[in-house]
């Protein structure tokens, strides 16, 4: 039950052949051309397929250009070793990356925090009065890191949660921009991201019109903050929307 | 922390509502801070701030080490913050660990900016010594002592303060060596450097309870908030860092607003640490 609602989107190119090093340059008057030969208001094409482990209450796959994520959902299960008593549920998030996730083997040390980034991202949109005394397990594994990892990762957990039936107050989406010289381009891959001046992620309800998280690195002019911020809520309610095709098509598919 | 009576919670968000807090003060205004350098002398630097109840206490120390070979012109800093059972019970054993991993990363990402480095806080190339060979490591630690609300705020006050204080002794390189050997360092007892710490920014952490945003809440304000915003501003009035905390969803116009709100607290905040951070380095200097 495949769904690939970004095949018939123009804006797909090949990723330019070449192994060549990206020099890390500061000129700020040089214009940054993409590796991928997006513009710099482009986005990556979108993948995105619900069940993709059978075992668990829900689960997703994504894979926006290289980077690939698959994020299961337990629950809600007991909770354990007996805490104490809370009517409210709780939210027990994991972010972990392959051994062959990035080229160089190991990872380094940001996903560490990704665990806790998740999971503030995902508390403002869960719904936890509705599974009182038990646990809501998110585990996401990345299997292939080509950018945006995190971005990636809320948008395919939140997908994963719609998918094991958690109430939630409305689908999150996340994109992030990043700030090299005078250019702001979204969604970067990994060689744009090593030499960014700055990162601005943002997770966002698009039909609540919403932010419920939200990161900034670097140094920032308000103008600029200003731009990323509509081309990340642009960003987000068109990914929305590509989410919720993404779910009709799962639904009707098992309907038949 | 004890539990707020229902009472009492109306009392908290109605007074905001009014523009009067619980302890006399305006939705815009710090509770007074005070600032000591040099508690640490074992350290290269070091500060305690208290904001109201809430005191913290920031060492830096500088250690040898070799720079990291994706960057061989820069040096490293790593941030590291405990929270002590003495601020709250909690905190005891690995209850803490969660609340000082967030503030480490937070304060991490004011100082130290982007990937490439712009929009540092410090200089990390003025910490190298040999290029992919030697570089000074700085260990930022920050203990929190006692917890009444605002604890980002303080913590980044207390760095700055300590990142002021710090003197990092200078080092000789002494001969020419080959490429794959350690060149020989003698490091000096008497000459040392004062760390330039004019780009370091301050962080403004804004709460929104109700509907209204207020600046250095008390324990009490934070439990009744609907999310938090911390915003790093430096001196040029540009955003070094932001971070939402908080579950609640908030419209990006209120962002925004809260950013301008922040810059405007940060040119009072900045200049009062400034003098307070003087005075205390005056007064270290005459004892």
């Amino acid at each position: 039950m495949s769904a690939k609602p970004g095949a018939a989107t123009p804006t797909y190119s090949p990723k330019v052949v070449g192994r060549s090093r990206l020099p890390i340059f500061k000129d700020s008057d040089l214009d940054w051309s993409r590796p991928d030969g997006r513009g710099f208001p482009q986005c990556r094409p979108a993948l995105l397929q619900t069940g993709a482990v059978s075992s668990a209450s829900g689960s997703a796959y994504a894979e926006f250009g290289n980077t690939k994520v698959i994020v299961s959902v337990f629950g809600p299960r007991e909770s354990k070793k007996a805490m104490t008593y809370s009517d409210v549920g709780r939210l027990n998030c994991n972010v972990s990356y392959t051994t062959f996730a990035s080229p160089t083997l190991g990872q380094g040390t940001d996903h560490k925090e990704f665990s806790s980034m998740l999971h503030k991202a995902l508390e403002g949109v869960i719904m936890m009065e509705t599974f009182p005394k038990t646990t809501v397990d998110v585990f996401a594994l990345v299997l292939e890191s080509g950018g945006s990892d995190l971005s990636v990762v809320i948008s395919c957990a939140s997908l994963a949660l719609a998918d094991a039936g958690i109430m939630m107050y409305d689908l999150i989406t996340a994109v992030s921009v990043s700030c090299i010289g005078k250019n702001l381009m979204i969604d970067p891959v990994t060689e744009e991201e090593g030499c960014e001046d700055g990162s601005f992620m943002m997770t966002c309800m698009p039909s609540r019109y919403e932010v419920t998280q939200l990161t900034v690195t670097g140094e920032w002019t308000t103008p600029n903050i200003n731009e990323a911020m509509q081309l990340c809520l642009d960003a987000c309610s068109k990914l929305g929307e590509i989410m919720r095709d993404c779910l009709k098509q799962a639904a009707s598919a098992s309907d038949e | 922390m004890v539990g707020l009576s229902i009472g009492e919670q109306h009392f908290v968000k109605g007074g905001i509502a009014q523009d009067l807090r619980t302890d006399g003060r305006k939705r815009l205004t710090y509770r007074p801070i005070y600032v000591e350098t040099g508690v640490i002398p074992q350290a290269n630097g070091s500060a305690r701030v208290k904001i109201g109840g809430t005191d913290v206490i920031a060492s830096v120390k500088a250690e040898i080490g070799r720079p990291s070979s994706l960057q061989p012109d820069k040096g490293k800093v790593a941030v590291f913050i405990d929270c002590s059972p003495t601020a709250e019970p909690t905190f005891g054993g690995r209850g803490g660990e969660e609340l000082s991993s967030e503030l480490a990363l937070a304060l991490q990402r004011c100082l130290l900016g982007g990937k490439s480095g712009a929009g540092a806080g410090i200089n990390l190339s003025s910490l190298l010594i040999k290029e992919g060979k030697v570089c000074w490591d700085l260990y930022i630690d920050g203990l929190v002592i006692s917890s009444d609300g605002n604890l980002l705020d303080a913590l980044g006050a207390a760095i700055k303060a300590a990142l002021t204080n710090t003197a990092i002794p200078k080092v000789n390189v002494s001969a020419e060596v080959a490429d794959d050997e350690q060149p020989e360092i003698d490091i000096s007892d008497e000459e040392y450097l004062q760390f330039d710490t004019s780009s370091v920014p301050v962080i403004v952490t804004l709460t929104k309870v109700g509907m209204h945003y207020i600046v250095d809440a008390t324990a009490e304000e934070e439990s009744q908030m609907s999310s938090a915003v911390s915003i790093s501003v430096n001196r040029v009035g540009h955003i070094c860092g932001l971070t939402k905390r908080g579950g609640c969803g908030l419209d990006p116009s209120v962002i925004l607003d809260m950013i301008s709100v922040a810059k405007h607290v940060t040119e009072t905040l900045m200049s009062k640490l400034d003098s307070e951070i003087s005075a205390a380095e005056a007064c270290e200097d005459e004892s």
